[in-house]
Formats: structure tokens, sequence, C-alpha cells
């Protein structure tokens, strides 16, 4: 049999990657070999892991704070010296880092005590909604997902208003346009009202395998096409050793599974409503988008069926995808060398063009179809505090231009939500390969500003969101339906059902 | 042997009682001397409907408001929830239809599975095997992982590509990785869920009929193997027997409690493919906290527990139960 | 089959053979252990998973060897170390410079013990003497009392949750120990009563009357029964608790995180995107080990059941 140096070159890459994954060889000797076979890894600068020394929890002083915030929060916030308010969020990476942040950079200042119980994002919505469905005020300060932002628009205080008609309380150089503006039009807005500060960005990237495609000698995908091409060209070469053409989050039930759907569906030229607020699921652009998404799922491993945006990120982290187009807040979890089988090996690319693009004019409910799909969400404060002063000022610090530089830098991929966040240089010295990763921000803020896509936000959504789609889709994505186009018809009605109730 | 017999046996230890007098000096305990039985009972009827009672009138209220989305309150909807509750009954389609059908075969399945396991293994421990009581206690342990966590574990055992108990499966060549445990067009999502609660809950009979069987007097044991009895009639006629109450017991608590269960479901499947794996409780869960559909929820929680009602009152009469 | 048989019909106590091997009880030694070893493999691998570095603990075949123990995930969470200090440990979501506060479980461990040990308490101090009552008095409507009772475990937490949330609310018990020592108790008294109930049943009622025939008031007799239904007891006990410890729904729905469970807790170290195993392998075995050394210790009386009490 004929082997030409080339192919037994694919076959020891692909070998030692296999190896590598399964624990047999150690990463170095995988570098190696891919070394000698000819895969250039342009990853960016590799350290080792003694070199990202962290700053410790102990080192977290308040000179990493501008002194006049420090002033602010000493005077103005000390006033409320002994209060105690309540946050309630999901455990997301910003939330996490501000968690950390808030003892020795708030607490110890303003002498509020901030009370912050985190918990599964479902128990945030069911404690958030009994809160503000019996005017409770139990929590003073809210984590809303933007799915959620059309239900609870008269349940929290505009900061816009709170920034003017509290002037004694405003903070220094707080600096509202510094939020990029799709942000807080897209995740903190609904109809005129503005709801809270936008805390986080979840957005979907294009992310590949370097050494991969060296190895296939694929490139980035530019178009749909090209982006499921590759997959198949990935999943066919080896698929065997555990390595498909990508992975999905496309768990039945699940929440996750609407996500993707809608990118594809907004990547192909249709929208889940259009502008009479009229399901649009059925319509040839959206059945077109499905059925691609059908298509990659023959590409992906079996088990992503029961994959959650979780399930997903491991089976990356395992090896498991050879691109995916998801969140971005999993990049830096996937850089990380002590968790990850493919640290230094992903890169973020710019998005493929979209097949075709539905006007957000001609969509409803706020809904912006583009295939950046984002799943931001808000900290906002409750109509309904009884102590709505100190939390304002917590909200303030939580929310400024340090606090999130500090925890974009600490925190394991916290995104910026302000232009100075991304333009700051402790945020640009962290591009480098490793947990706290930011080298995939400038690609991230390409996203933002330029292909967001939003979903609908009418307050039946979470309704329809987790429950409709995801399971009808379950169904459809698991052989439950005879056509797509019959699974799509099912949804449109129950979709219409339940936004006409 | 009969009662007498024992009663005769045990006079030699009369002596080792307190004395009346002395007893009573204790004045705190007078009460509990007395034979007036609900000085014994009132404690936990107290405690039961302290804690029971204002839930349940709370959810029959509760069932007849709905949380408005569009509004962002709760409002009285009148008989609506209920007629939802029929409609999803009585249509092919309905989802409350189904997941009832769903929630009798995972119910009749684990149950059968639990019972039959654990009785044949608190059998096989009582049979005199050497360290009965290591084996016993490391028995008991999956019982201490909560649910939740289990459930999180099998997640990643179950996993076809890095799941460690999948890996095995294939190794034997029980499973592949096209149509795994989980995941693919989810053909066995079901045992997939039905994995971690056997393995949980199979001690919980362990424990419970590993005491009975001890609790059991050893002379009627001996008297049928004197008469001649084989084995299995012994086990059949005298110890099963003598078991009964204790099997009613765990059965019945059992029964119950998976009518209930959500949380191996809730991580593993989320009620899919579809609403395949979709058990009633699961449903009722997704309504009170996913979808905020507080009143739908309640009636759920109502059917819910006049399934359990229904179905634990056929077991006691159907098996006699001797209360 | 034939193996088995035996195994059916021998009493505690086999009849003593001569000196030669009983193979028999060899095989049904064998197969108990090999019935607890399977029980026990996926906590074996978990316990694996807590001393695995993260790449390790995701490998099939599954290692038993030739990796590099680490002890580092049991350090943040019972010694609440700093996880950047470990460097390479850092896991993704913590990222660097994040303290291991919310990892640190010794106050989750603390606040489920308290619970646990309250609620089980409260549920044998409570159960016992109904348990007791309702064997030994004639009791007309004993039948429908004990149906009443199980009927108290019928509501799903589902639902329960949020009433008793606005019920706590108003007395001020969310974060409070007592609340949730009550609600499990209130769970676990139906599940002790009915089978204390049929323990002592058990016991031949003459016993009683012969105490009270030689003096001993009502009280007294209740009392010596307890030690003929120890084995019921133990059982009842390691249930109660159990279920106490491995409660989730209310736990989460009657705390706000000022007081927080081992499963509330374990329920955030799933992220919202990954898993943080490590942490979780490490919070579940160090929280099994007291338990199994309870077990260990308590499960002797469960083998000296009525038979021995009641002629030693």
């Amino acid at each position: 049999m004929h082997e030409t140096t080339d192919f037994r070159d694919k076959m020891a890459i692909s070998r030692a990657i296999a190896d590598y994954r399964r624990g047999r060889i150690s990463r170095r000797t995988m570098l190696k070999t891919l070394a000698a076979a000819g895969v250039a890894l342009s990853a960016g600068p590799m350290r080792g892991p003694r070199a990202w020394a962290a700053p410790a929890r102990q080192e977290l002083t308040a000179d990493q704070q501008p002194e006049e915030i420090n002033a602010w929060l000493t005077d103005v916030g000390g006033q409320f010296s002994g209060a105690s308010i309540k946050v309630v969020s999901e455990e997301t990476p910003p939330s996490r880092a501000i968690i950390n942040l808030k003892a020795a950079l708030f607490e110890e200042l303003t002498g509020i005590t901030v009370n912050w119980e985190v918990v599964p994002l479902d128990q945030v919505l069911a404690k958030v909604s009994q809160d503000a469905a019996t005017r409770a005020g139990a929590n003073d300060i809210y984590y809303f997902d933007q799915a959620w932002v059309g239900r609870f628009i008269n349940d929290t205080f505009d900061p816009r208003e709170l920034l003017e008609t509290k002037p004694d309380l405003a903070m220094p150089d707080y600096n509202i346009d510094d939020f990029l503006e799709p942000l807080v039009l897209h995740i903190a807005t609904y109809g005129d009202k503005m709801i809270g500060f936008p805390c986080d960005v979840p957005i979907f990237m294009y992310f590949y395998r370097q050494d991969i495609y060296d190895e296939m000698g694929l490139e980035p995908a530019t178009t749909m096409e090209e982006y499921l091409s590759n997959a198949q060209a990935i999943n066919e070469a080896m698929s065997a050793d555990g390595t498909y053409g990508t992975v999905g989050q496309m768990k039945s039930g699940h929440y996750s599974l609407e996500t993707d759907m809608t990118a594809y569906v907004w990547s192909h030229g249709g929208s889940v409503f259009t502008a009479d607020g009229i399901c649009s699921l059925n319509d040839e652009w959206a059945v077109t988008g499905v059925d691609y998404m059908r298509e990659l799922q023959q590409y992906m491993p079996a088990a992503v069926t029961t994959y959650d945006w979780g399930g997903q990120f491991t089976a990356i982290q395992q090896g498991q995808g050879g691109q995916v187009i998801t969140w971005g807040e999993d990049f830096p979890g996937w850089d990380d060398p002590a968790n990850s089988q493919v640290s230094g090996l992903m890169q973020p690319a710019p998005l493929p063009a979209n097949t075709a693009q539905r006007p957000p004019e001609e969509a409803g409910f706020e809904e912006v179809p583009d295939l950046g799909h984002q799943g931001g969400s808000t900290y906002c404060l409750s109509a309904y505090s009884k102590q709505a002063d100190p939390a304002w000022i917590f909200l303030q610090w939580a929310t400024s231009s340090n606090t999130q530089t500090l925890a974009s830098v600490i925190g394991g991929g916290a995104s910026p939500m302000r232009q100075s966040t991304f333009d700051d240089p402790r945020v640009k010295a962290e591009e480098e390969v490793g947990a706290g990763t930011t080298r995939h921000f400038p690609q991230m803020l390409e996203v933002i500003n330029t292909r967001m896509g939003t979903e609908p936000h009418l307050p039946q959504w979470p309704l329809i969101a987790t429950d409709i789609i995801a399971v009808e889709l379950g169904k459809l994505t698991t052989g439950g339906y005879g056509s797509t186009q019959e699974g799509m018809d099912t949804i449109k009605r129950l979709v219409d059902e339940a936004a006409a109730s | 042997m009969t009662n007498a017999d024992r009663v005769a046996a045990l006079e030699g230890r009369a002596d080792s009682y307190p004395a009346r007098e002395q007893l009573q000096a204790r004045g705190g305990r007078r009460l509990l001397s007395s034979d007036r039985a609900w000085v014994w009972l009132l404690p936990v009827v107290l405690l039961l409907l302290a804690i029971g009672i204002y839930p349940f009138l709370y959810n029959i209220w509760n069932s007849f408001r709905e949380f408005n989305p569009m509004t962002g309150r709760i409002e009285p909807v009148g008989l609506e929830n209920w007629q939802r509750l029929v409609s999803e009954i009585v249509e092919p389609a309905g989802r409350v239809r189904g997941a009832l059908w769903t929630t009798a075969v995972y119910v009749v399945s684990a149950l059968a599975v639990e019972f039959a396991l654990g009785l044949g293994i608190a059998v096989l421990l009582n049979s005199g095997v050497w360290l009965a009581g290591l084996w016993q206690a490391l028995l008991i342990l999956p019982m201490v992982v909560p649910p939740t966590v289990a459930a999180v574990m099998f997640k990643v055992l179950e996993n076809p590509d890095y799941g460690a108990f999948s890996y095995y499966l294939q190794q034997i060549g029980i499973a592949d990785k096209v149509e795994p445990l989980l995941g693919g067009t989810g053909k066995y999502a079901l045992q997939a869920v039905l994995i971690p609660d056997i393995w949980q809950w199979t001690p919980f009979f362990v424990l419970i009929l590993l005491a009975g069987l001890k609790a059991i007097p050893s002379e009627p044991l001996e008297a049928s193997q004197v008469d001649g009895a084989s084995a299995w009639q012994t086990f059949w006629h005298v110890t099963l027997p003598m078991l009964r109450p204790m099997i009613a017991v765990a059965v019945l608590f059992r029964l119950v409690d998976l009518l209930k269960v959500f949380d191996y479901i809730f991580v593993l499947t989320s009620g899919g493919p579809g609403t395949r794996t979709e058990v009633i409780s699961f449903y009722a869960y997704q309504r009170s906290f996913t979808t905020i559909e507080w009143g739908y929820g309640s009636v759920l929680g109502l059917l819910i527990f006049v399934l359990a009602l229904v179905v634990a009152n056929l077991f006691v009469r159907v098996f006699k139960v001797a209360w | 089959m034939s193996m088995s048989v035996p195994a059916l019909a021998a009493p505690t106590h086999p009849p003593r053979q001569q000196r030669a091997i009983d193979w028999g009880r060899v095989v049904r030694t064998l197969v108990a252990a090999a019935t607890a070893g399977l029980f026990i493999l996926p906590i074996l691998w978990w316990a694996l998973a807590s001393v695995k570095p993260t790449q390790e603990i995701l490998s099939v075949p599954p290692k038993l060897f030739g990796f590099e123990p680490t002890l580092n995930w049991y350090r943040v969470v019972l010694g609440n170390a700093d996880p950047t200090q470990f460097n390479v440990e850092a896991t993704g979501s913590v990222g660097r410079g994040s303290g291991g506060g919310t990892f640190f479980s010794i106050p989750y461990l603390r606040d489920s013990a308290i619970v646990g040990v309250g609620s089980t308490v409260l549920v044998l101090a409570l159960a016992l003497p109904a348990a007791y009552a309702m064997s030994r008095f004639a009791l007309r409507w004993r039948k429908d009392l004990a149906f009443w009772i199980l009927t108290q475990r019928m509501m799903p937490p589902v639902v329960a949750a949020f009433p008793l949330f606005f019920l706590f609310q108003q007395l001020r018990w969310i974060d409070a120990y007592h609340g949730l020592i009550l609600v499990h108790a209130a769970m676990n008294v139906p599940l002790a009563v009915l089978l204390l109930m049929s323990f002592f049943d058990e016991v031949p009622r003459d016993l009683d009357d012969a105490a009270m025939v030689d003096g001993a008031t009502r009280f007294g007799a209740f009392r010596n029964s307890l030690s003929l239904v120890r084995g019921g007891i133990v059982a009842t006990a390691v249930l109660a608790f159990i279920f106490s410890w491995n409660e989730f729904l209310l736990s989460l729905v009657l705390t706000t995180g000022v007081v927080r469970t081992v499963p509330v807790a374990s329920s955030t170290f799933t992220t919202a995107f990954a898993t943080e195993w490590g942490y979780l392998a490490a919070l579940g075995i160090a929280s099994m080990v007291p338990i199994f050394i309870f077990i260990l210790v308590v499960q002797r009386h469960l083998v000296r059941g009525l038979t021995l009490g009641a002629v030693k």
C-alpha cells in the first residue's frame, strides 16, 4: 500500500492528539510530535503556569482602585455604614469576580455589608419573580437574564433617572455612556425603560482548533457553507478518534438548545417573530436554518442531545470538537492549561457571513436577527428595595469601569461591558494563553458592535424559549417529527398561542 | 414457642425495671406514664399539622390564581388552571397525560428493581456472611450522596465519550457511541435516568429489610427447619410473611417518594428528548420554577398528592397492610 | 441458585458445622463483597476524582494509577486555601486572584450537620412515643391515623417550598436552623412513626404487660421495649439523617445563603459554564466519611435484633 509522507504525517498528528487526550502522552510530547510533523503553532506566546503568578486574595487592596473612588466610597458610602443589602444572582464569571472583589474594595471602605446569594439560573428566576410579584423587597439587587427583560420592566429603578435624581449619591466619573451601546440597548432596555446596567455578555463567537485546521489545511470559514464543510471534513477524518467536526448545546428541553437554533435561523434569514408579532419559525428561512443545524448535528458527538452549555464546554475542553460557534465566555476555560486539553489550541475567528439576514425592523419584540447570539444579563436596583440608597451605591461600584476591569482581569472569563475596559492596559496585558486570557476580546468587541443577535423580549418569552421551543425542538432533533417543516409548524402554532395569552 | 414462653423467659428481668414510685418522682414523665394515647401522639400530630397544613391550603387557594407575565402580578383566574389540567389529561397529546404514563413506567420499573435487588441483598447479608457489617455500611453509602450530586456524577459516568461507566459498557459490547445511554435519539433516556435512581435507592430497601430480618425471632425459622421445610419454603412461608410490615412501609414510602422524584431527570435529560422522560413531578417543577406558572404548578402538586393518596390507598388494600 | 438456597434459610446464626471450611459461607461472602463493590464503584471513582488534577478526572479508561495525586481540592474545600496559590490547579471559572471563599465548605458541612442531627433527634423524640402508642394502645382509628401520617409525606416539595417560604418570612425563620430542622423533621416523622410502629408490633405485647404487672409504669415498659427495637431505631435514625442531609429544594428556598447546606452549596459548584468536578468530588467524599463512620459504629445494633435482646 502506497503511503504519502503527507498522509503519514497526518496519521502521526492525529494519533498524537488522540494519545494526548487520553492522557497517554504529555502535552509537551504532543506538541513536539506536532512540531516534527510541521504544524506551526501560532497560538500566541505560551506562558508557563508559574509565570502568571496571580494577585492573591490578600493582595487585593484599595490601592487597586482610584483614589477618588475610595474617597467617594468612604464619604458617601460611609453614611450607610452598618447597612446590609442583598443580591441574588447566577454563578457567572463576573458575579464571582465581584463577590471576590467586594470585601476589600467595597465593604471595608463603606461599612455596608453585601450578602450575595448565588443559585442556579432557574432558581434566580423563581426567587426574583416571587420577590417582585409580592413586592416583598427581600432582595435589593436583582440579576436578570436578557430573556426576562420584558417581564420585569416595572420592577426596577431606571438607572438613568437615579443618576439624575440622586446627584449626591452619584459616583464620580461613572460615565454611563462608556457602556457599549448595543449592550445597553438590547440587554438592559425594553421599550423606553432601562432596567439596570449590563453586567455580563456571553456572545456567540467562532472558535476553531488551530492544530486541526493546520493539519488538514482548512481555512477559517467565511460563509456558513464553508463552516459546514469544515465540520464535515474534520468529522470524517477524526471522529473515529473521538474528535468530532463540531459540538453543540442541543439538550432537549433546555434553553441552550433554543439559543443554538435562533443563531442558525437568524443566519439564514429567519426570525422568531415578524414585525406584527406573528411567529415565523416555520417559514422557509427558519426551516433552512434549522435544517442547517440538523446537518451540523451529524458532525457532532451523539451525546449533544443531552449537552447544555456546560456539557458543550466540557466536550470542547476535552478536545471533542474541531470548531464551534458558541459563547465567548467559554474561551478562557478552554485556554486554561490546568483543566483543558486544548489550551492554546483554540483560536477565535470572525463569524462567518450570514447566508441571508432579516433586518430588525421586520422582526418583532425588539428581536435582532444575526449570528452573534447574545445571552447577556443585568444588575438592577429593585423597585421594592427597602435600602435603595446603599444598594444604589453598590450597584454603581459593581458596574463601574475600574471594577469591571478588575473583574475581567482576575475572573475566569468575565467579559467587559465598557469601551474603557476593552481599552484598559491591564486587560490588554492578559492577551496571552492561560486561564484568565483576554486574547479573544478584540474579536468579541467586533461581534458586539457588528454581529450581535438578540432574542425577542416579550414578557412571555421565558416560557416560549425554555419550554415550548426547547421541548418541541428537542423532539425534532432526536427524530420525533417526520420532517423539519412538521416540527416547526407545531412550534409556530404553540408559540403563537403562548404569545396571544 | 409461644409468647407466653417468651414472657416466662423474661420474668427474671422484671427486677431490672425501675420501681413505679421512683419513676413517678420524675414528674415530667408522669404524663407519659398514662395510657392516654393522645399524650403520646400529640407532638407528632402537631408538628405535621404545623408544617403540613399551610402548604396544603395555600396550594388549593393558589390553584385558582396565576402569575401574569404581562403585569408581573399574581391574579385570580377562577377555574382556568383546573380546566387546563383536565384538557391536558383528556387530549391524546396532552403533556399531563404523557407525563402520567411516563411516571407509571418510571415508578414501576424503579420500584420493582429496587425492591427485588434490595430484598435479595438484605437476605444475603443476613445469611451469616463474614464482615456483614462492613458490606452493609458500604451499601448504604450511595444513599448519602445528595440526589442532585449523584445525577451530576452519572451525567459524567454515562457520557459516551468520556464517561467511565459507558466506557466499560462499550468494552463489553452492551453500548455504543451511536445510540448511547445519554444522547443520540434518546432511545435509552429512561434507562439513563433510572440507573442513578436504582443505584441510590436499592440501599433504602437493604437498610429497612435487613433491620426487619434481624428483628424476626429465630424460633419460627428453626421450627420450620425442624419440620423439614426447604429453604425456599421457610423463606416463602415464614420469613416473608413476618417481614411483611417492613416491606409495606419501605414500598409505600419509596412509592410516595418516587412520585416526587425529579433530580435525575432535571440534570440528565430535562425530560427529553421531547417529553419522553418527563415525569409528572418534573413537569410540576418546570411549571413552578422555569416557566413561572405557579398556579398551574400548584394544581400539578395537588395532582401528585392525590395520585400518591390513591396509589398508596390501593397498595394498603391490595396487600392488606395490617396497620 | 444452589448456593443461595442455604442463604435464604440460614437464620442469624447458621448451625455450626464441623471444623471443615464452610464453603457456602465463603461463596456468600464473596457475593456480598462483589455486590457491595459494584455499588461502591461510582463512589470510588468519585474518590479518585477528588485527588486528581482536572485533566485526569474525565479521562477514559479511568486511571487508577499513573497520575499525580493532589490534595489541593481538599485544601480549598476543607482548609480554605486560596486556589490560586496552587496556580496550576486554579480552575477556569475561578480564575486568578479570586479566593476559595465559595468552595470553602466547612460552614456548609457544619450547617448540614446541625440540621441533620437536630432533625434526627427531634424525629426520634417525637416518633418513638407515637409509634409505641400506636402499637400498644387499642386505638380504633389506628389504621386511619397511620394512613394520615403517611399522607404527610405526599405533598411534593416543589409546591410546598413557596408557601413555607411565605410562612417562614412572616415568622422570620428564613436562614434559621430551627426552621429547617422543623421542616426536615416533619418530612421524616411519617417514615419514622410507621417504621418504628412495625418494629414495636414485632415485640410481643405481653412483655409490656408482664413488666407492668411487676411494677413498671407505662413509661418504664416503653423504655424497656426500646432496647428490643434497637435495630429499627438505628435504621430509622440513619434514614432520617440521610434524608435531611440530602434534601435540596426546601433547604434552597428557605435560606438565602446565610445558612447553606451541602446539597445547596454543591448545586452552585456547577456554574453557568463548567462543573467544578474537583471541588464537588472533594466535598462529596469529605461529607461521606463521617457518615460512613457513623453507620459503621451504629450498624452493630442492627445486627442484634429482638432475638438476642429477648433471650439475653
